[in-house]
């Protein structure tokens, strides 16, 4: 439409004739209330769909090692990893209108809002959807009958086509909750929902952020729910043959898992950014105002996940012959990682009261004050991030002897690396102490870009030195202690329940805000609560959702059994080297 | 069998509880709603002040800031020698008294940026008119002399309905209409002087007054009022999207035309 001032003139009276965001109308929900019913069915929802959607992108990496590296245990493990996302298809479908009948039965207003927006993007999504379901239909049941040459590639190909509708499904999703986050600037309380330009509110300040933060998270928890599942398997199992192939299902998820999850912390700070980009009073809330507290929960959480993949680690290097000889580094990596905890969760300029002040001696504790602010925090998670990088990298040299003349040389300069690597981050943690905030802020980015470059140049040279590596021995798989596998229902749970953290962390920097500063939350659950209420409601989702999936998994399983009691010997994991090293592609 | 089932639910539920028992032993901060305040014209300055008091440490999450002495000056306590803020206001700018100072410090932070701090993030346009004056009564009250009353509030709120002119300087909402057709005015009031600079003072946020109307045409300048999303000033392209695109609903058509003609005149 052309500009003129004339149009413009029409448009704006009209926009003001058509008057605008009116209080909205809220349905009553019975105890407890339309807000934690909305918040249940939103975050399960959100769990369900972060597990369809993570399990696709590495059960299609599985099936490519399959076909390119010619491997058929890669094959069935991705079949596998496929059919627990089958059934938990529908579950992500059910309350997915759970979510949607709440919220247009309890939050009429705010929906109305949104729809008026978002219309043609909500068709686009039901659309979608239903590519998305039959698509994985397709891929599943077709898996036997596409299972050579061209057919196999087709069928590879479906999976791909799986993922695409999937990111899709998901990046339409989030446009609206990010709008809700971050609405663009011309939109303001008066302005009618139908002078709301659509991609403006579509590609708003914090879509892209939530998009790369969610991608990332969901292969984080789907590999961890994974590897919970294999836990589960490897306990009841009844044979060797199957506890040798769910401990390597097991490892699998969780090597995912925790792969993701050292890059998920840049994915997690380009978010932060821009929100502080967007709105400075939002980030302020949400870092330093009564939000403050959360992240010294979540620094608890991470350090309770470092803690838990490293221990899974070296307690299965037990079975890889050679491993006895990395075996004395463990007790200092566990001293690096314990000390990064502590850092990391120390708290700093809190909110507090007056009387908390004058307990305190000030607005920061006179020595643990030193350690909670940035530079100390952004310094000790990059050291476990290289510990923990360190501990994959031990576990997958574990059973390799080198044949490369220059083996030795190559291992000296990746040791050089690693510290500098942690010079660097030592370095700028320590000079951060002297430079005002804004230069500070800059550092973190030097401390990432060195723990990155580290990693990249570490891995490269190791796919080199082991390149034509002989073994100690076949990794004794199935050979792990109990405790290990509890060691993984714990990463599973603390990654939902660290989901639900950020969920309310996300949602809950708008405060009484339905639609920041556009649509105010007049209802009688306007305010946000504590973090102990949180807490409450966020472990109920989590026993909702894991309670959930192991009933569908039990399920799953009663079809299952006789094909695994008559597993070829084909099937069982790799014994060998290639095992440990094929999460890096080697 | 069912040991190992037993085994997996305590593991499962007593990480859970953990993580509970965890985030609920910390502090328990909440955000509160910031309370619709009502008063009469002859509301106390008590009243005011406590009404004030409860925004500052709670719904209004100024502690956020105020009070850690790094991102942002220090209100409750002295500041670089010059006291409470109820103590220094009335001297920060010449030519404003500590009331009007204050009022327009929240309404325009970004013409009032103390000297080494970030400015405020402060959101006006979240608060009532009784919110704002009741946080300036609760800031004189820190040092100084309690000068709010009802006929502030009153006037602001007769500004916003359009009935009068507003309080000097204007409070609450950035685009609170009235009659005026005075083109200085109604850039007073409507904020345009918080982000563009006029007669040689002003931040520099948004292209310069004085000289506009040799750089766009009065066609330019309407269109970048009321559609100033659509296309930047040159050099401000940084700037697209901060400018409230309301005032095609706020203004009249001869408020409008008043404003136009005025900084098309300026060359």
């Amino acid at each position: 439409m052309a500009l003129t001032p004339a149009g413009l003139l029409a448009q704006a009276a009209e926009a003001a004739n058509q008057s605008t965001v009116s209080i909205p109308a809220y349905g009553s929900f019975p105890a407890p209330g339309s807000r934690v019913a909305i918040w249940v069915a939103a975050q399960v929802h959100l769990f369900f769909a972060a597990f369809v959607l993570g399990v696709p992108m590495f059960a299609v990496v599985a099936e490519a090692i399959g076909i390119f590296g010619n491997d058929s245990k890669y094959d069935k493990l991705a079949k596998e990893f496929t059919r627990l996302l089958l059934v938990s298809y529908s579950a992500t479908a059910i309350w997915g209108a759970i979510l949607s009948f709440g919220l247009i039965t309890l939050y009429p207003g705010l929906w109305n809002y949104l729809a008026r927006i978002f219309a043609p993007s909500m068709w686009v999504y039901v659309g979608l959807f239903f590519f998305e379901s039959f698509t994985l239909y397709l891929y599943y049941y077709g898996w036997e009958r596409w299972h050579d040459g061209r057919a196999k590639l087709m069928h590879w190909s479906l999976g791909i086509l799986l993922n695409v509708w999937g990111t899709a499904v998901m990046f339409i999703a989030n446009s609206w909750l990010t709008f809700m986050m971050s609405p663009p600037a011309e939109v303001v309380p008066d302005t009618a929902p139908e002078m709301v330009r659509f991609w403006s509110a579509f590609a708003n300040a914090t879509w892209m952020p939530i998009n790369v933060h969610r991608m990332i998270a969901n292969v984080v928890f789907g590999g961890a729910i994974v590897g919970a599942y294999a836990a589960y398997r490897f306990l009841t199992s009844k044979t060797d043959e199957e506890r040798a192939h769910y401990d390597w299902m097991g490892y699998v998820g969780n090597m995912i898992a925790i792969g993701a999850l050292i890059i998920l912390p840049f994915a997690g700070y380009y978010l932060g950014r821009e929100i502080y980009e967007y709105n400075q009073q939002m980030g302020i809330t949400m870092m330093g105002g009564f939000m403050s507290w959360l992240w010294i929960i979540q620094a608890f959480l991470i350090g309770v996940l470092f803690l838990a993949g490293n221990y899974y680690l070296w307690v299965g290097m037990g079975r890889i012959p050679g491993a006895e000889r990395y075996m004395p580094y463990t007790k200092w990596m566990l001293v690096v990682l314990v000390l990064g905890v502590i850092v990391w969760a120390t708290p700093h300029t809190m909110i507090a009261n007056r009387d908390e002040l004058a307990a305190m001696g000030g607005t920061h504790h006179p020595f643990l004050g030193v350690l909670g602010v940035m530079s100390a925090k952004n310094t000790a998670v990059n050291l476990m991030i290289l510990t923990t990088f360190l501990s994959f990298l031990l576990y997958r040299r574990a059973n390799k002897r080198t044949v490369v003349s220059w083996a030795r040389t190559g291992t000296m300069i990746q040791t050089v690396i690693f510290v500098l690597a942690a010079a660097i981050v030592l370095f700028y943690g320590v000079y951060g102490y002297f430079v005002t905030a804004i230069v500070r802020i800059g550092f973190s980015v030097y401390q990432v870009l060195a723990v990155l470059a580290a990693i990249g140049g570490v891995v490269t040279l190791d796919i080199m030195i082991m390149r034509g590596a002989e073994s100690y021995g076949a990794i004794r798989w199935g050979q792990m202690p109990p405790r290990s596998q509890y060691a993984l229902f714990i990463l599973a749970v603390t990654f939902t329940w660290l989901m639900g953290l950020m969920g309310f962390a996300r949602s809950g920097i708008r405060q009484h805000w339905h639609i920041w500063e556009v649509m105010r939350d007049t209802s009688e659950f306007a305010a946000t609560p504590p973090l102990g209420y949180a807490a409450q409601v966020i472990s109920w989702c989590v026993v909702i959702f894991l309670g959930l999936v192991g009933f569908i998994f039990w399920v799953g399983s009663l079809a299952e059994k006789p094909i695994m009691s008559h597993r070829r010997q084909d099937s069982l994991p790799p014994t060998d080297s290639r095992l440990a090293s094929a999460p890096t592609g080697n | 069998m069912w040991q190992t089932n037993l085994k997996i639910l305590l593991v499962v539920l007593g990480t859970i509880g953990l993580y509970t028992w965890v985030a609920s032993a910390i502090p328990q901060v909440a955000s509160e709603v910031p309370e619709e305040l009502m008063f009469s014209n002859d509301v106390t300055a008590n009243d005011l002040v406590m009404a004030g008091e409860q925004l500052f440490a709670g719904a209004g999450t100024c502690t956020a800031c105020h009070g850690l002495g790094t991102r942002a000056p220090n209100l409750l306590t002295d500041h670089a020698g010059e006291g409470t803020i109820g103590q220094r206001c009335g001297t920060r700018v010449s030519g404003l008294d500590c009331k009007a100072y204050l009022q327009a410090s929240m309404t325009e932070p970004a013409a009032f940026v103390v000297e080494g701090f970030p400015e405020m993030v402060f959101q006006a346009r979240a608060f009532s008119d009784a919110q704002i004056w009741s946080l300036v009564a609760f800031l004189q009250s820190q040092g100084g002399e309690v000068t709010v009353t009802g006929d502030d509030m009153e006037r602001a709120a007769d500004a916003a309905d359009g009935t009068s002119a507003p309080a000097e300087p204007s409070g609450g909402s950035p685009v609170a209409a009235s009659q005026t057709t005075d083109a200085r005015v109604l850039l007073q009031e409507n904020l345009c002087l918080g982000c563009h600079a006029i007669d040689g003072a002003g931040p520099p946020l948004g292209p310069n007054f004085d000289d506009i109307g040799g750089a766009r045409t009065a066609e330019q300048i309407r269109k970048g009022i009321l559609d100033p999303s659509a296309d930047a000033a040159p050099g401000f392209d940084a700037m697209l999207g901060v400018m409230p695109a309301t005032f095609g609903q706020s203004l009249s058509a001869t408020q409008l035309e008043a404003i136009v003609t005025f900084l098309a005149a300026r060359k």
